[in-house]
């Protein structure tokens, strides 16, 4: 069960708890703009995660970090291909599911790094 | 542990034909009316249907609300759930998902669960004009507006981002108070994680095994006890997962009688789901089952099954994808968990029993199973199997999910 204390990076946490209190002030959209700056940090952190793919399909492999939620927040393929991972916003506002979505999506990626 | 069964109206056409004979929608339809009656009579908890639009042969389901209301007056107990509308309000308006919810509370004397969510196929987003990208944010908003419009006199009207209106009293009002117990669809453990938050039940289409199903659920408790942030006036926690069904006197003849049900189901949802291929749809020309049964290793899979008996676990999770819903899709055509004697099923549904599951509901209409075989399925199981599980639901689970719930300060409705 994840959560936020497990995350050893204190600059990477305190990321991922600014955007927890805002997603449970009902706020998605900022809670999604923290995370998606949360998420960049990461990636920057451990460059390592770029590198690694996973198959969605049999025959078929991506990198594993497209699987960043795609809800309007999205990690560009092509800023991954060249190791310079871009997140680009196409909406304005986030619902709070989309929010706990993207936390979801983060907290667990930082963990299993180990961040 | 509850149990429910699950309908899409599934019509594959025939192999040799393109056409489907010119009376079986009738047939299935009345064909579902039967089965939820007896299992209405057995003791069955709940029959929860879907809304698919334009799914030819996956889905025949369209207006649920209006079987539902049909079954009310067909069944004397059994929960009436929508599993689920579209709520995005390009489907349904949310004024009159809210009617629709509440006049068949009234006339089924509040046994309605109320799940929602927004699809994910080409065919409904696309013949509706809702936009992929913004499915999930569409649904959030307008399910948190159906349950203002059930509990607000007036609703005070709404200007939101996907539809404004002005205020107006949105009558009738339901018969369960605040409304009835909500859910959300939920193929991916994220969802089921964004339910536990949201305070709503998690109707899981993703096939879990049950030990993952034993993770999910602490998880999923542990949310609703810290990190509750409601989208409605009162919470549903609660988790249900499907599971194919099939009965038979020996686990061979199970088999048989589950023909390529869970072949089907998988291939025509994975067709269907995918851009690529179910964006391609020839509408009104193809026929999904000819190609499941010319393209599909399911098929090869399935006769195999029925040939040699139930592969061993490990040799289904040794061949499964690691993408979420592909696995999910694997796993509904392979897996036999509800599949088999009594004797089987008793074993095999015990472990979900046993890591604490609040609802399993079963597919039995799939693919081409004959009507007879499932309501012999459903007679088998209500009679031989149910009563035990009932027992024990009273006795240890709601102890448990008293447990897992006390703190918790918001109301509850919740059937479970």
């Amino acid at each position: 069960m994840p959560k936020p204390d497990q995350v050893q990076d204190a600059d990477l946490r305190a990321q991922i708890e600014k955007a927890y209190s805002a997603m449970r002030s009902g706020n998605g959209t900022e809670a999604v703009r923290v995370l998606a700056d949360a998420y960049l940090y990461l990636l920057n952190k451990h460059p390592d995660m770029l590198d690694e793919t996973i198959e969605p399909r049999p025959g078929r492999q991506m990198p594993a970090v497209m699987r960043w939620p795609a809800l309007g927040a999205n990690l560009t393929l092509e800023s991954v291909m060249q190791k310079k991972p871009r997140i680009e916003f196409m909406r304005d506002r986030f619902a709070v599911s989309e929010a706990i979505t993207y936390y979801e999506y983060t907290l667990e990626s930082a963990i299993q790094k180990g961040a | 542990m509850k149990f429910g069964l699950f309908y899409e109206l599934q019509l594959p056409k025939p192999y040799d034909g393109d056409q489907w004979d010119p009376d079986a929608e009738h047939r299935i339809y009345h064909e579902m009316l039967d089965q939820v009656e007896l299992a209405d009579s057995l003791g069955f908890d709940y029959v929860f249907e879907v809304e698919h639009h334009f799914l030819e042969e996956y889905s025949h389901s369209s207006a649920p609300e209006l079987m539902m209301a049909a079954l009310s007056q067909r069944t004397k107990n059994i929960r009436l759930g929508h599993g689920i509308v579209l709520t995005p309000p390009a489907y349904n308006h949310p004024a009159r998902v809210a009617e629709r919810i509440s006049a068949l509370d009234l006339i089924s004397n509040g046994r309605v669960e109320f799940g929602s969510g927004e699809s994910a196929s080409e065919m409904e987003l696309g013949g509706f004009n809702v936009e992929r990208g913004l499915k999930k944010a569409m649904w959030e908003e307008a399910t948190r507006e159906v349950t203002n419009m059930m509990t607000s006199t007036p609703y005070p009207g709404f200007e939101g981002e996907f539809f404004s209106m002005p205020a107006r009293n949105v009558v009738p009002k339901p018969l369960q108070k605040p409304h009835p117990p909500l859910w959300v669809a939920a193929s991916r453990r994220e969802t089921t994680m964004v339910a536990a938050r949201l305070g709503m039940g998690s109707l899981g289409f993703g096939f879990e095994t049950p030990d993952e199903l034993g993770e999910r659920t602490q998880e999923y408790y542990r949310l609703v006890r810290e990190e509750l942030m409601p989208i409605g006036h009162a919470i549903n926690p609660g988790l249900a997962v499907l599971n194919t069904f099939m009965m038979g006197p020996t686990d061979e003849e199970a088999l048989r009688r589950s023909a390529n049900g869970p072949g089907f189901f998988s291939y025509s949802l994975g067709y269907y789901y995918n851009p690529m291929t179910g964006g391609k749809h020839p509408v009104g020309a193809g026929n999904v089952y000819r190609k499941y049964r010319d393209e599909s290793s399911e098929v090869e899979a399935q006769q195999r099954q029925a040939r040699t008996g139930f592969l061993p676990e490990h040799e289904i999770r040794e061949g499964e994808p690691k993408e979420e819903v592909q696995r999910a899709l694997y796993r509904a055509a392979r897996s036999g968990n509800a599949i088999g004697t009594v004797d089987r099923l008793r074993t095999t549904l015990k472990m979900y029993e046993d890591r604490h599951l609040d609802v399993m509901i079963f597919v039995a209409q799939a693919g081409d199973r004959k009507h007879e075989d499932i309501m012999e399925s459903i007679d088998t199981f209500g009679r031989q199997l149910l009563p035990e599980f009932k027992e024990r639901h009273e006795t240890v689970h709601r102890k448990w999910r008293e447990e897992q719930l006390q703190g918790v300060e918001f109301p509850i409705n919740s059937s479970i």
